[in-house]
């Protein structure tokens, strides 16, 4: 099974953090990286989820941040000339009023990718990465 | 003497990469510490705004080449044919990408790129003037499952020894020569579920010549039965030592591929010794790079080890 060590690289190492607008605390994130060797259009991810505390966090609270720009989940697939460099992390920020609490929290990543490149019979690698980590939350 | 010269994949240091325990001149400054002057890149993993490259990107690179006393021998690159979620590239798309890495194999100082077998023997055969315009040599990998017999590579040798010699050429991956799965990839599949002794079961089962139908009808788990499907695909139909004669003068590079070595002597998985010696026999000069993989299994392993060992097996085989 080719490629399962890169999953390690999926979760970064930081904290989560509160995310204050103005004083406001609008939501909190945390960075991924993408789990390969290599980097990949974001069109190769074909589904991205989480979880905080084994709750799924809604698709609508996402925002993406890569390459200075923010996209929602759903716009991945949509983006083939948008590159994430296998050393880059993308931001994830989840607008929550109030943030959450600080301390230890159970964050798992989920993320279907494909390997771009053909097989060597004609048909697409695709990898599911599900990752859980307890993060802790500043 | 030996025309024949060690050279270095810098993908050999994925893990140091992409857990950031080495950047970019840290590995080309370890590649010249242990002694490799060759380097190979494989860009879609190394520069950091591929497929196009900055100015000051490429200006570093050269730069950090010429520090480190490295000669750039191959930027590698891929048929990303999946890019998109709604379809297959086109053929205009594979060009275009194509015509790309070798725009920037060439502001990179880079003479060769080397492609994949998607590429396709029409879309390879439309590179020839291009390759001679810029000249850059281009190639295309041959990695197990495939090997010489797959049909399309008839055609790409056509091309190779016809209207493309000199400019068209492939790289023989050693992974072809693969006649049993590795440590690391059985100790990962230890650690996905299977029993070790059913898996030592599958594995002589496979030595043996059995068909995977006696493991998929006999007393496997799910993952067992995965594994073995897997291993029954990949390592059954290694390349023939005598089929190298027929080859080796559309070899312009080649990928020492291994997945882990424990001494300095001997792989069981790829057999080093027959393949050092009919190359050499059949007078091939140039590059064999060091290309360690094991890292697609196992983090925990130290490359440079790994490196240390490949390099060791080598020398003696050329030596011999």
């Amino acid at each position: 099974m080719d490629f399962q060590a890169y999953n390690k690289i999926l979760i970064c190492k930081d904290d989560i953090k509160n995310v204050k607008v103005g004083g406001v605390t609008v939501g909190y994130q945390f960075k991924i990286k993408y789990p390969s060797y290599r980097g990949v259009f974001l069109s190769c991810v074909e589904d991205l989820r989480f979880k905080l505390d084994g709750e799924e966090i809604p698709a609508s609270k996402i925002s993406f941040k890569l390459n200075g720009k923010d996209f929602l989940l759903s716009e991945l697939p949509e983006c083939f000339k948008e590159y994430w460099f296998v050393r880059t992390p993308a931001v994830i920020f989840v607008r929550q009023d109030g943030g959450i609490a600080p301390g230890e929290h159970s964050l798992n990543v989920y993320m279907k990718h494909r390997v771009p490149y053909t097989g060597y019979f004609g048909q697409y690698l695709v990898l599911d990465s599900d990752v859980t980590e307890t993060k802790t939350a500043v | 003497m030996s025309d024949i010269k060690i050279g270095i994949s810098l993908y050999s240091f994925s893990t140091e990469f992409i857990h950031e325990k080495l950047d970019f001149e840290g590995i080309l400054k370890k590649a010249h510490d242990m002694g490799y002057q060759g380097v190979e890149i494989v860009a879609a993993q190394m520069v950091p705004e591929y497929p196009y490259p900055s100015d000051e990107w490429l200006a570093e690179c050269k730069a950090l080449l010429k520090k480190y006393e490295l000669e750039p021998v191959c930027w590698s690159a891929y048929i990303d044919m999946g890019i998109r979620s709604d379809r297959d590239l086109t053929e205009e798309e594979i060009i275009q990408f194509t015509v790309n890495d070798l725009i920037y194999a060439k502001k990179a100082g880079f003479p060769m790129v080397r492609t994949q077998h998607a590429i396709s023997p029409k879309i390879f055969r439309q590179m020839i003037p291009f390759c001679k315009e810029l000249g850059v040599k281009l190639t295309i990998e041959m990695h197990h499952p495939h090997h010489p017999e797959v049909p399309v590579w008839k055609e790409y040798f056509e091309i190779m020894k016809g209207e493309g010699k000199g400019w068209l050429g492939f790289v023989p991956d050693f992974s072809i020569f693969q006649t049993m799965p590795h440590k690391l990839y059985l100790d990962q599949a230890v650690s996905f579920g299977c029993r070790p002794e059913k898996l030592a079961e599958i594995v002589e089962l496979h030595r043996n010549h059995a068909d995977y139908s006696v493991v998929a009808n006999g007393d496997f788990n799910d993952i067992e039965k995965h594994t073995a499907e897997e291993m029954f695909g990949k390592f059954s139909a290694p390349a023939k030592m005598e089929q190298w004669k027929d080859m080796i003068d559309c070899a312009f590079y080649m990928h020492g591929k291994f997945y882990y070595l424990d001494n300095d002597d001997h792989d069981p998985c790829i057999p080093f010794e027959e393949i050092i010696a009919e190359v050499k026999r059949l007078g091939y000069k140039g590059y064999i790079a060091s290309e360690y993989e094991g890292h697609h299994f196992d983090e925990t392993i130290d490359s440079e080890e790994q490196l240390r060992h490949f390099v060791a097996l080598m020398n003696k085989n050329l030596n011999a």
